[in-house]
């Protein structure tokens, strides 16, 4: 039995560590505020990670990655999470849309898409949910109709990030009269197309984060198709499951308790034991909700269907969120309310709290993970 | 990274499980309260098994071998202290016992014991007189040290080795309990019919099941970890155990209480199961302390040793 990850991983660790310190402003906190300077230095960084070979590291090689393990996936997203993402919204395209177009994608999707996925030098959204197709996404309305030898997408998209940034969607749409699973399709749609148009919504995250995309009969070729028409569900259940491990939730929740426990330590502040108690705790659950993220991603790695391993590690890593954002704002009291450079920790904890109250509804809800979990429960042998 | 007990251990999981099945399970447990001499069915039983040669100090295979018996024992409510047992000290079985008494569970099985008190003070003890027998703590016994305990500052590091191991083995025992009763509820929910239709039908019980087995599955790791950690740093990973008591007790008390309750009237019934199950691991969540006090030393140890483990972030304010 063994749960070290490797001196490779360790080392991979260690550099992106001293990547992030050089080149990240130590107030970084993520691609959504109001600077634009926030959104450049991801970019600046993205394209520096691409140079050092490490914004792809477990891509194959044969699509310009390293090759590495899952465990050195698992460190870049623990260390990229854990310092407020400086990847930005490439994220998204280098932990599922890349990998997508591999696993459904023609070579010519592949020849076009993987490179700048690649060098970091495309962003990527992902037009899923819908205003009555949240949770239950099978509800999708989105069509795309019949147009020559292409097809015109008319619907609309809500909750999507990236939308006013990104220059590509991977977008579900409904193909023919079948109903639910059946008929829905995967499109890969330019941002730029005629029709879009991105409705940006003001939300607690912060500007430009979630928006809604119309699309008004948007024209795409035959080429836009990823994977089989009708066959869309098949890389929506590969993509959540992607996404569900992808985000390393509980690096940052350490990160915070550390940053946050020698800022106590060099101002003499001693906390009361009940908090002491709770941040005990704390680390503790941050602890389970790593390790049962780990297990999913050797559930993936072996094969298996990743579903309820992937919406178990996502139900502990969400609520742990919410935990240590709650934890940290009663240690700071009345100084949680503030934000930006001169709030605690430059902000970060202000907003992680924000943040972690959108944990438990991204990428699926928490209510429908635990239906993913009791069903995969009910379907062993009693 | 290969985070899974050896093949030999899980194999020998599955012959203590049929073994202990062989016995009635849980219905021995009911037994043993009845009758207390038929715990030595269950002695014999564990001897077959190995349990002599168990110790888990003396090798990882050995220790997962340990872990693995203690949680079988853990999902059937064995009437035996294994954890103590396999812990032997001049051939005397281990026990932790609470700062201001002498109590053991099943402590009249043994002519005598190696008590250790949370700060570290140890001595010889015997059993007093007999058991508690009331519904929470059928076995529990209380014990006179031979001697005065041997104070702090003469403590003895194997003690310190020794409360380790026993903490990290009884979290393997309280892992196999709640298992089982996340099974119990779930096999109840499945077959219960009201209104119409099995209570696995309703989404608010879904949800309880849901958020059981996940805990369960969460203490699994933690229980698992510490079991590594033992072996790979012992001298440090006093944290790592104590996180591991700790969450297993929060853990108890948020999963024995949801699935007893999914249960209805019934779960409170001995005839069923799942109230052995909660009566009988009692002593296992107080003994030598409760949720509260075991936290509050999960601090203590953190702030003397750190909590990084693995993961170079984790500090405690």
């Amino acid at each position: 039995m063994d749960f070290d990850l490797g001196e490779e991983a360790a080392a991979l660790r260690a550099r992106l560590r001293t990547l992030i310190e050089a080149e990240i402003p130590g107030d970084f906190l993520g691609a959504f505020t109001d600077d634009p300077a926030d959104l450049e230095t991801t970019q600046r960084f993205c394209a520096l990670l691409a140079r050092e070979g490490l914004l792809t590291v477990a891509w194959p090689a044969e699509y310009g990655g390293a090759g590495g393990s899952v465990w050195d996936q698992t460190v870049v997203r623990e260390e990229m999470w854990a310092h407020h993402e400086p990847r930005g919204p490439q994220y998204m395209g280098l932990n599922w849309v890349g990998p997508a177009i591999m696993a459904f994608g023609t070579d010519e999707q592949k020849r076009r898409h993987l490179p700048p996925i690649a060098e970091g030098s495309v962003i990527w959204c992902q037009g899923f949910s819908e205003p009555d197709a949240g949770s239950d996404l099978a509800a999708l309305a989105t069509r795309a109709t019949p147009d020559g030898d292409g097809w015109r997408i008319r619907g609309q998209k809500i909750w999507t990030s990236y939308a006013g940034m990104a220059r590509w969607c991977v977008l579900a749409g409904r193909v023919g009269p079948g109903e639910r699973h059946e008929g829905i399709t995967m499109f890969l749609v330019p941002m730029d197309a005629p029709g879009i148009t991105v409705v940006p919504i003001d939300s607690m995250l912060g500007p430009h984060h979630l928006n809604e995309v119309f699309l008004d009969d948007v024209p795409v070729g035959p080429d836009a198709v990823l994977g089989e028409v009708g066959g869309g569900w098949a890389v929506i259940r590969r993509a959540l499951a992607h996404e569900r491990v992808g985000i390393a939730r509980y690096a940052r929740c350490e990160r915070l308790l550390s940053l946050l426990a020698d800022e106590l330590r060099d101002a003499g502040t001693q906390l009361p034991e009940h908090l002491g108690v709770q941040w005990a705790r704390a680390l503790t659950q941050v602890r389970v909700a790593r390790l049962l993220a780990y297990r999913a991603v050797l559930a993936q790695e072996a094969g298996g269907p990743p579903d309820a391993a992937a919406s178990a590690a996502r139900i502990a890593v969400t609520r742990c969120d919410q935990l240590v954002a709650e934890l940290l704002f009663q240690v700071l009291g009345d100084r949680s309310l503030e934000a930006g450079p001169g709030a605690a920790l430059a902000g970060a904890i202000e907003d992680h709290w924000r943040y972690a109250q959108a944990a438990t509804v991204a990428s699926g809800t928490l209510e429908v993970q635990q239906m993913i979990v009791a069903k995969d429960l009910l379907g062993r042998p009693g | 990274m290969n985070p899974v007990l050896p093949r030999d251990a899980v194999e020998f999981g599955e012959t203590a499980r049929m073994a202990f099945e062989s016995v009635g399970g849980i219905q021995a447990a009911r037994r043993a309260e009845a009758d207390p001499t038929s715990r030595a069915e269950v002695s014999g039983l564990l001897t077959s098994l190995g349990i002599d040669d168990l110790d888990p100090r003396a090798e990882a295979d050995t220790a997962a071998a340990a872990a693995v018996l203690c949680e079988e024992a853990g999902r059937v409510a064995l009437s035996y202290p294994v954890a103590g047992a396999v812990l032997r000290t001049g051939g005397l079985p281990t026990a932790l016992v609470p700062p201001h008494h002498l109590r053991v569970d099943h402590g009249d099985l043994f002519e005598a014991w190696h008590v250790c008190r949370p700060d570290g003070r140890a001595s010889t003890a015997r059993a007093t007189g007999p058991a508690l027998g009331t519904r929470l703590g059928p076995f529990v016994c209380d014990l006179d040290a031979d001697d005065d305990l041997r104070p702090v500052d003469h403590a003895d590091p194997a003690d310190a080795e020794l409360r380790n191991w026993w903490l990290t083995l009884s979290g393997w025992t309280i892992l196999g309990a709640l298992d089982r009763a996340v099974e119990l509820a779930t096999a109840h929910t499945r077959d219960r019919v009201q209104f119409g239709k099995p209570l696995t039908e309703f989404q608010t019980v879904r949800f309880q099941l849901a958020d059981a087995a996940i805990a369960v599955a969460g203490l699994r790791e933690l229980a698992l970890f510490a079991l590594w950690r033992l072996d790979v740093a012992p001298d440090r990973a006093r944290p790592d155990v104590l996180a591991l008591r700790s969450h297993a007790l929060d853990v108890a008390r948020f999963v024995l209480r949801a699935t007893q309750q999914l249960h209805g009237a019934s779960g409170l019934c001995d005839e069923v199961d799942i109230s052995i199950l909660v009566r009988h691991l009692q002593p296992a969540l107080r003994l030598p302390a409760g949720a509260e006090d075991t936290a509050i030393e999960l601090v203590a140890a953190i702030a003397a040793d750190g909590f990084d483990g693995l993961f170079p972030h984790g500090r405690v304010a």
